[in-house]
């Protein structure tokens, strides 16, 4: 590339003034925001120029991961069979666990009466490695090494071994884009599991960090409450550990409480992650990528079943990531909701898809 | 307009390509604030000091490179460097002739241009525009100027 481009810098770009060659930029470059916008032939473009661009991402991640190949490699003896032990014990334990979640489920399902309609609900599962993080104020990323080549599509949830992790905001040939639930765009459905308040986690632009912006002040929640993800939103499957809430505090000025939270995930250790596929059959599962790929707009955003005034009340913006909007927009009816009991539930976008309750 | 270029094309797209590698290595929150945008600072040292070698066409493909690596909107880097490249390639014969703490205060006006350009996209294009923070590269990019003359000085000739 650098070739190619030196011999055309010396050949037909120079016979240029800078004047006609900042005005031919500028024009592609416009014309290039303008497609990128409508998100169809920007897609593509950008689909080429990602390919392009990933061996400077690996050449980027690649001292942090020499360093910790590295270390692993001088690691003694000692701290292995340490590390052996502990990993053993931690995998009894482990397996004593899943009998009980086994038997659980098994409960759950006659319970249910849907012993033979229930699918597993995590169908399939691709291992990747992080390659590279941009872990800033206003963008938490995570480049991994899968991409359409290992299947992954767009929107689709990752998780490490102990939480959710993000979702896919781009795809590429051979890499994929994670945007991070911290990231400040981000935002997850959730749900408190001691009581099934649901709310939306949004990021902060800090890896320790999940901010609960929605939550009215009368909203039962402490801290150490775990949350899930509750389902909604067409993203997210339900029951995924999202966080710890580790602050609740309430100014009787206003009307939203301050709740932040800490992300279950670590979100900026985690080398190996987990894609997941979802078995559609499953009452947890979100639904399928080609309804959320053929939504106009932000999946999230406009919901297929929409009450009409809450469609009416969002406009339909160009959003460029998918959790962008309810970020935004859901703050007004939310504020509205505790003193009005009679008015229609808050027209909260990703609350509105036929899910398992 | 220009004459004969004395920089190998080659050394300059080396060198940006270099750059390019170091502006984004994930680094520790606090440092990644105080770090300057290399590439930037790369572009507008040859763009100044070898217009006819490191001209738009560098800007405008690294510019590209960082849209597409962070992200960003597609064409909001490119547009922000063409236009950083387009006044250091106008105003090269009265910036290269100045005495380097005066050339620091070019860099420090043309950094601010760069950094305005994306903050208004962003504004325009309904993105968040920040904190105050994004702001912070600037004054250590004129800071680091002498240094990056000096480093880079070293790969060529200078007039």
């Amino acid at each position: 590339m650098a070739l190619a481009g030196g011999a055309m810098n010396r050949h037909s770009a120079r016979d240029l003034a800078p004047g006609p060659r900042f005005f031919l930029f500028a024009i592609i470059s416009l014309v290039l925001m303008y497609f990128d916008q409508k998100d169809g032939w920007g897609e593509r473009i950008r689909y080429g120029l990602t390919a392009a661009a990933y061996p400077i991402q690996v050449t980027i991640g690649s001292p942090g991961r020499l360093w910790s190949a590295s270390s692993e490699f001088f690691r003694s003896r000692a701290s292995l069979r340490d590390e052996n032990q502990s990993l053993r014990q931690r995998e009894r334990e482990l397996a004593l666990r899943t009998l009980r979640v086994d038997a659980l489920e098994a409960e759950n399902a006659r319970l249910r009466a849907l012993n033979d309609a229930l699918p597993a609900l995590v169908k399939q599962h691709h291992l990747v490695n992080v390659v590279n993080a941009d872990l800033g104020r206003l963008r938490q990323r995570l480049i991994i090494d899968a991409g359409e080549n290992a299947g992954l599509y767009r929107s689709q949830s990752l998780i490490d071994a102990h939480g959710l992790m993000g979702q896919l905001a781009r795809v590429g040939p051979w890499s994929g884009e994670l945007m991070l639930i911290t990231d400040p765009e981000a935002a997850v459905p959730v749900e408190i599991v001691r009581n099934g308040v649901r709310t939306i986690a949004v990021g902060t632009g800090s890896a320790d960090e999940l901010n609960l912006p929605l939550l009215p002040s009368s909203a039962d929640v402490r801290a150490g409450d775990l949350l899930i993800t509750s389902g909604h939103g067409g993203v997210f499957p339900a029951g995924i550990p999202v966080g710890t809430v580790t602050e609740s505090r309430r100014d009787p000025d206003e009307l939203l409480a301050h709740v932040r939270a800490r992300p279950a995930a670590s979100i900026a250790g985690s080398r190996q992650l987990l894609a997941l596929w979802f078995d559609r059959s499953h009452p947890s599962a979100p639904p399928a990528p080609e309804l959320i790929e053929s939504l106009p707009v932000a999946p999230v955003a406009q919901p297929v079943t929409a009450p009409p005034q809450s469609s009416a009340s969002s406009p339909a913006q160009p959003v460029t990531t998918p959790a962008a909007q309810p970020a935004v927009t859901p703050v007004a009816p939310a504020t509205a909701s505790p003193d009005t009991q009679t008015s229609p539930p808050p027209a909260q976008p990703p609350a509105r898809r036929p899910g398992p309750r | 307009m220009y004459t004969r270029t004395r920089e190998s094309p080659l050394l300059v797209w080396i060198t940006v390509l270099i750059a390019l590698v170091l502006t984004l290595l994930p680094l520790p929150q606090w440092l990644a604030i105080l770090w300057p945008n290399v590439v930037l600072l790369a572009v507008l040292y040859w763009s100044t000091m070898a217009p006819a070698a490191g001209g738009m066409l560098v800007g405008f493909v690294a510019g590209l490179a960082l849209d597409v690596i962070d992200g960003s909107q597609l064409g909001q880097h490119a547009v922000a460097f063409s236009l950083l490249t387009y006044l250091a390639v106008k105003l090269h014969l009265l910036t290269r002739a100045k005495p380097i703490f005066e050339q620091a205060i070019f860099a420090l006006l043309a950094l601010l241009v760069y950094e305005a350009t994306l903050w208004a996209i962003d504004g325009f294009s309904n993105r968040s525009t920040g904190t105050w923070l994004r702001w912070m590269h600037v004054p250590v990019g004129a800071i680091l100027w002498p240094l990056v003359v000096g480093l880079l000085g070293r790969l060529h000739a200078p007039r």
